[in-house]
């Protein structure tokens, strides 16, 4: 029982048991049974990561209740078994065996199933806080050997097949948990290891009297539950007697074993089918709707099944649409989160005239619940597959539900008495939103036009209002902002940035970029969860394709280089699980990131991306490669570390076949556009595929050659003009086919902006070039000298300023104006000044004096080694 | 005082002649996107203006007018207006009526202001004032029985007079009203009352104050509220436009706060169309200073604004600055310019200042052309500033010495050489260490003692 005492998820559980220590041992033993199936239900829960808590204590508190209360009849039916800890023993070690034997063979499904089986097995036998050596033995052992197996599995280039994996993942995870548990036992074990089986044998606690089978428990609470309630329904549905009194009867029951092991959900949710169809008030309905409802979520939870299977989905959708309907019909009933339970079964509550009748429930929850499985199936489905597009399709009936709930929610949020806050109608308008901003404004407007026809035409909507459907673009837009104004935090950033997206999605570049920065959520976006830093990642890229489409090339590339620019795109953006090759990421870890992937359909496309990511970094890295590329020492400006791994690499192999995929046709494009020859740049890139799902290939592929006949100019010019003196502006013009006033447009800027030393002659329309702008190698090195010269007194006056904090700030750039001109008069003063400053301030600086004096000594050297390089400069010219 | 009418645009402009708007000028007409931010009385002279320009066809300015002064007390003027647009003679009832319930409450104002009025050109009471608000009235109410009533209603008759249009006494109220009042959001709209005032009376030197004093009334009483502060600092620059063009001392101030950053800011995001008085200021300020860095700074904060917000505005005054500084486009550029100066001529607050404006930007042209290249036609240069041979070669010469740039004309080719000396190396390595010394004694210094 350790166990489940040390590691009780509820308090109350161990409490309750402390109580219960009066009992005898007999009951503590069922207890521990009951107990156990709670665990196991929980653990089981928990996987599924399904967060029901409430109805999990509710569940466990009818388990007890049952186990407890039928103590006395079960009295006599149980045997007294005599040799009790023997067999107890035997049985262990009849797993423990197993577990060996699949170790040998390392099989850890079987490992797995059978470590279950021991530990449910050791808390029987073990009362104290002692747990039998060979339970000790065989889980320190099996530590080991999965330590060795995982080891094993990271050099062997071999994959285990799935169901092993799986066993090994689930294996690591509880062993992890359970040995921690019994680490003093195992510590001692490790130590000697003979010893340790051989001695305390006496101290092996007294084991329990009486055994039973843990079936018998649940068959037990069945049966009484069938006294109890179902006293008409036989087990076999062989006696079906349905009537309408007994609705709530049994939908209580239904809810109480709700999280119950061995709860056969299917029988209930056919129950309750039946049930729906005798129903003949509208409270009964809703009623027995919610749980029916409710449990068909259930079914998933505790099988292995990771996502809800369509028949199930389609079926409550149906059936959340006829409770929407029943609830549309009869306002005086309302379905809340926070109304109080209806005790009485035997009449149901008759509100007065006027008054509301509040159901416990959500409507809410239920849509987002639908959403989220269907989202979960979507991920789950090869979305190569018609199943895929299949799914896809219900969709439609997910929006209707949703914009039918909005509604219903709107409609409660009018009612002043109910006092509703925003909170469920941000989020019913949220999921809306998330169906709608990635898509184009067409298929936006099919889905808003067939929600519409499904609701009846007497309800509108305040938010978004019927008349406004047409109207598509606005429609993002209005739900964004209605969120922008009710709600806080995580959903407003959401809202915000779907608003964006959708901008960029449709081109309108210049507002989403504006909005984007506006919202400063670049800066804030690291404390937000990961879902809107995904969201924000999204946008990000969607914003830079979009200025990539406006022939925004340098936004583009700066938009795009954080994500493309990491090699992380897929993680980055949910469209992928990353395989780490370094770190080990844990399985849970790993859980989190393969739930936080987006169905397909959602993806942006990876390879456009980095179609458009290199080729916008081509277009701005080739010339900046030529102009730098002459003068080795000057300090190197990279755009894109990525794209130049890429072109490095490229350069390196020996033989270059025609290109295969994208990358190589931007790589051999970067090459040619190098060489000048533009033609075969704008042709290699214009033959990417990939331009086609663009939505105007065309425009796109005009636009890049035009880009690329200007970038191939300036790269010429870079390259060539040390070997030039003159050179006509009407022979660059043919030379790429650009008319005489753009080459002079694109020469003047380059002079201006001091990229080339040449002027132009206008009588003869020629560019001339400077001599003796090229520098040696020596000049280079003396002006690298002397800029490190300079920016080692900065560095010097910041160490000091540093030191000297608040006292210093006479030293504020004084020295930086001093070096920019003679304007030495004035730093002196002010130098001074500062001097006085430093002293009064502070005296135990003395260390920081000599650190900074360390520096001056540096100093000086450096000062003799340019006087030398003065002396050669002089000579050398 | 009833029959006072509005400052006219002659008045501010003291003016030149108004020549007839071409339909560049017409098409970059910027007066529907000015009027929302300008106060009724502020619109006044801007509507003068163009029926000055229109000529005969004025009734749609005057009904306009008309609209626009309704619901002043100018009803004098008012009522002259509706006789211009129905063409009659006779005065219609309800202008009467109007005209004497303002005559009346003008007397019972002048009444009950009296007394304080006569205390604050009291010297002796005057003299006793501190700068403490609250005790001056404390001081006033012991010992002259000035009531905290009294100095509101200054407040109220100072907007009457305001409506009236007899601007000058609206400014004197608002300014007694402002030495006593204790009322924060009063004071406030005094200040801007005040501001008003004195632009419509073209007290400029008292306006740059008045300017100053709103500016800081934003950043310190609306710091919390970025909305209202952004909607405040974009009427402060539309205002502040009167003075801008109209008084010359006041151009380089307002330059400059336009350019600082939370107005630049404000200009960006509320009203791009300013760029357009930005770029002919920055552009006719170079003839004026002395000092090129700063200019030159100016020059290139007005490029990256202009290029920054040339996709939500951008008109030939713009424009030419993209041609010239972002596209090097120098034909293109010359066209503008064209076109800009037909749009200066055109608008209420440039039109004085076209001239100065295509003279400075022929320099900009030319400047920038001559930096660029190495030899030029000078006919073909003497064109591209529209200009003739001769005065051309005038021009160029005038250019070169005024400029000190390096060339020379060759008289026989027609042409004129530039020489760009290339910046030696040995000057760039001069240049870089030239403070080093001094920066390392001075160092030294602060840690030997």
């Amino acid at each position: 029982m350790s166990r489940f005492f040390t590691q009780g998820d509820s308090s109350s559980e161990s409490s309750s048991s402390d109580e219960e220590e009066l009992y005898s041992d007999n009951e503590a033993e069922q207890k521990s049974e009951a107990e156990e199936s709670e665990e196991e239900e929980a653990s089981e829960e928990e996987e599924s990561s399904s967060s029901d808590e409430g109805g999990k204590s509710g569940a466990s508190k009818f388990l007890r209740e049952a186990a407890s209360s039928d103590e006395s009849e079960d009295e006599d039916k149980i045997h007294v078994v005599k040799s009790a800890k023997d067999k107890r023993l035997e049985e262990l070690e009849g797993v423990v065996k197993i577990i060996d034997n699949a170790v040998k063979i390392n099989d850890w499904s079987t490992i797995a199933t059978e470590f279950d089986k021991l530990n449910r097995q050791v808390t029987k036998i073990t009362t104290s806080d002692k747990a039998p050596k060979i339970y000790i033995k065989t889980i320190s052992d099996l530590e080991d050997f999965m330590n060795e197996t995982i080891a094993k599995q990271k050099v062997s280039t071999r994959k285990m097949n799935a169901t092993n994996a799986r066993g090994l993942n689930a294996m690591k995870q509880k062993i992890k948990r359970n040995n921690k548990d019994h680490q003093a036992e195992i510590d001692k074990f490790r130590e000697d290891k003979f010893e340790y089986m051989m001695s305390e044998e006496e101290e092996d606690v007294v084991p329990v009297e009486k055994t039973k089978k843990s079936k018998a428990v649940y068959m037990e609470g069945i049966d009484i539950r069938d006294d109890e309630g179902f006293s008409t329904v036989g087990r076999g549905g062989k006696t079906l007697q349905y009537t309408p009194e007994s609705i709530l009867k049994q939908l209580r029951s239904i809810v109480e074993s709700r999280g119950k092991k061995n709860t056969d959900r299917a029988e209930q949710i056919r129950v309750m089918e039946k049930l729906r169809e005798v129903a003949d008030t509208p409270y009964r309905t809703i009623r027995v709707l919610l749980t029916l409802i409710s449990t068909r979520f259930d079914l998933t939870t505790g099988s292995t099944a990771t996502f809800m299977s369509q028949d199930n989905w389609t079926s409550a959708e149906h059936e959340f649409a006829d409770l929407l309907e029943e609830l549309e019909a009869n306002r005086n009933m309302v379905v809340l989160e926070n109304a109080e339970e209806w005790e009485d079964d035997e009449k149901p509550p008759q509100p007065a005239a006027g008054e509301t009748l509040k159901i416990p429930g959500s409507v809410v929850s239920v849509v987002e619940r639908l959403d989220d499985e269907l989202t979960r199936s979507l991920q789950h489905i090869d979305p190569h597959t018609a199943e895929y597009i299949d799914r896809l399709k219900d969709e439609q009936a997910l929006y209707n539900n949703i914009l039918r709930a909005l509604l219903y929610v709107e409609n409660l949020k009018k009612d002043a008495k109910l006092e509703l806050t925003d909170d469920g109608a941000n989020r019913v308008v949220m999921r809306r939103l998330e169906h709608v901003y990635f898509k184009p404004a067409q298929v936006v407007h099919v889905l808003e036009e067939t929600a519409w026809k499904k609701v009846p035409s007497k309800f509108d909507s305040d938010i978004t209002p019927r008349t406004n459907d047409a109207d598509i673009d606005s429609l993002v837009q209005t739900l964004s902002t209605y969120l922008f104004k009710h709600s806080a935090d995580i959903i407003r950033a959401n809202a915000y940035l779907c608003q964006v997206y959708y901008f960029a999605l449709h081109d309108q570049y210049y507002k989403a970029r504006d909005m984007l920065l506006m919202s400063h959520l670049q800066e804030a976006i690291g404390n937000f969860p990961v879902k809107t830093q995904i969201l924000f990642n999204r946008t990000l890229v969607q914003v830079g394709l979009c200025a990539f489409r406006a022939n925004l090339i340098y936004e583009s590339q700066n938009t795009l280089q954080e994500i493309c620019g990491s090699g992380r795109q897929k993680e980055l953006l949910a469209q992928g699980v990353m395989i780490q090759r370094y770190s080990q990421v844990t399985p849970e870890q790993e859980r989190l990131e393969r739930q936080r992937q987006l169905p397909f359909h959602m993806h942006i496309n990876l390879e456009l991306l980095e179609c458009v990511y290199l080729t916008c970094s081509m277009l701005l890295e080739i010339p900046l490669l030529a102009h730098t590329g002459s003068s080795p020492d000057i300090k190197k400006r990279i755009i894109s570390k990525t794209y130049r791994r890429l072109l490095e690499f490229h350069e390196r192999q020996i033989f270059t076949g025609p290109p295969e995929n994208t990358r190589d046709h931007v790589m051999q494009a970067s090459r040619a556009l190098a060489a000048g020859e533009w033609k075969k740049s704008a042709q290699l890139i214009n033959d990417i595929k990939i331009w086609e799902l663009m939505a105007e290939p065309e425009k796109i592929k005009a636009m890049l050659s035009a880009r690329v006949q200007e970038e191939g100019l300036r790269t010429y010019l870079f390259t060539y003009a040390p070997f030039y003196d003159t050179l006509a502006v009407s022979t660059l013009a043919s030379m790429f086919e650009l008319s005489e006033r753009k080459v002079a447009a694109l020469v003047s800027k380059m002079i201006s902006h001091e990229e080339l030393a040449a002027a132009l002659d206008q009588v003869n329309s020629a560019i001339i070039f400077r001599k003796g702008v090229e520098l040696s190698r020596l000049q280079s090195l003396a002006l690298t000298l002397s800029d490190k010269a300079s920016g080692l007194i900065e560095a010097n006056e910041r160490t000091l300023e540093q030191r000297t904090q608040g006292t210093a700030n006479a030293f504020e750039r004084q020295g930086g104006q001093g070096g920019r001109g003679g304007r030495g008069g004035r730093g002196r003063g002010k130098g001074r000044g500062g001097g006085e400053g430093v002293i009064v301030a502070d005296q135990g600086r003395e260390e920081d004096s000599n650190l900074v004096a360390v520096h001056l000594v540096e100093r000086s050297k450096l000062e003799r080694s340019m006087f030398f390089i003065f002396l050669l400069l002089q000579r050398a010219t | 005082m009833t029959d006072n009418t509005p400052t006219s645009a002659e008045a501010i402009l003291n003016d030149k002649s108004q020549s007839a708007p071409t339909e560049a000028a017409l098409e970059y007409d910027l007066l529907p996107k000015l009027i929302p931010h300008l106060d009724r009385h502020l619109i006044f002279p801007l509507l003068e203006f163009l029926s000055g320009q229109e000529g005969d066809d004025g009734t749609e300015v005057t009904k306009t007018k008309y609209e626009l002064l309704k619901s002043t007390n100018m009803t004098d003027y008012v009522a002259q207006l509706w006789q211009e647009i129905n063409d009659s003679d006779e005065m219609p009832e309800e202008f009467l009526k109007r005209r004497e319930e303002v005559l009346e409450r003008l007397s019972l104002f002048t009444q009950e202001t009296s007394q304080i009025d006569e205390l604050l050109s009291d010297d002796s009471v005057v003299s006793n004032l501190r700068s403490d608000k609250v005790a001056n009235l404390k001081f006033l109410e012991t010992n002259h029985g000035v009531t905290v009533e009294m100095v509101n209603m200054l407040y109220d008759y100072g907007w009457f007079q305001y409506s009236c249009g007899s601007y000058a006494n609206a400014a004197h109220l608002l300014d007694q009203f402002r030495i006593l009042s204790t009322d924060n959001d009063k004071a406030n709209s005094a200040n801007w009352g005040k501001l008003a005032s004195d632009i419509l009376t073209t007290q400029w030197d008292v306006v740059m104050g008045e300017v100053n004093k709103v500016k800081e009334g934003i950043d310190t009483k609306l710091f919390n509220n970025p909305l209202a502060q952004l909607q405040h600092r974009t009427w402060l620059i539309h205002w502040s436009l009167f003075p801008f063009f109209n008084y010359e001392p006041a151009r380089d101030q307002i330059t400059e706060l336009f350019f600082s950053p939370a107005f630049i800011n404000t200009i960006q995001t509320n009203c791009p169309w300013i760029l357009r008085y930005l770029a002919a200021a920055v552009i006719t300020n170079r003839s004026r200073t002395r000092n090129t860095g700063q200019y030159q700074k100016q020059l290139k904060d007005l490029v990256r604004v202009v290029r920054q917000e040339g996709y939500e505005y951008h008109d030939p005054v713009t424009d030419f600055v993209t041609a010239l500084y972002v596209d090097f486009d120098f034909e293109e550029a010359q066209k503008k310019l064209s076109d800009a100066e037909e749009v200066l001529k055109g608008d209420f607050f440039l039109s004085a200042a076209a001239e100065a404006f295509v003279e400075a930007a022929r320099h900009l042209i030319s400047e920038s052309y001559c930096k660029i290249h190495q030899r030029i036609d000078i006919g073909d240069l003497s064109k591209r500033l529209g200009l003739e041979m001769e005065e051309g070669e005038k021009w160029i010469v005038n250019l070169i010495r005024d400029t000190r740039m390096d060339g020379k004309l060759d008289y026989k080719e027609g042409t004129v050489l530039m020489n760009h000396p290339a910046n030696s190396v040995y000057q760039q390595v001069i240049e870089r260490t030239k403070g080093s010394f001094f920066r390392t004694s001075v160092l030294s210094a602060a840690v030997a003692k």
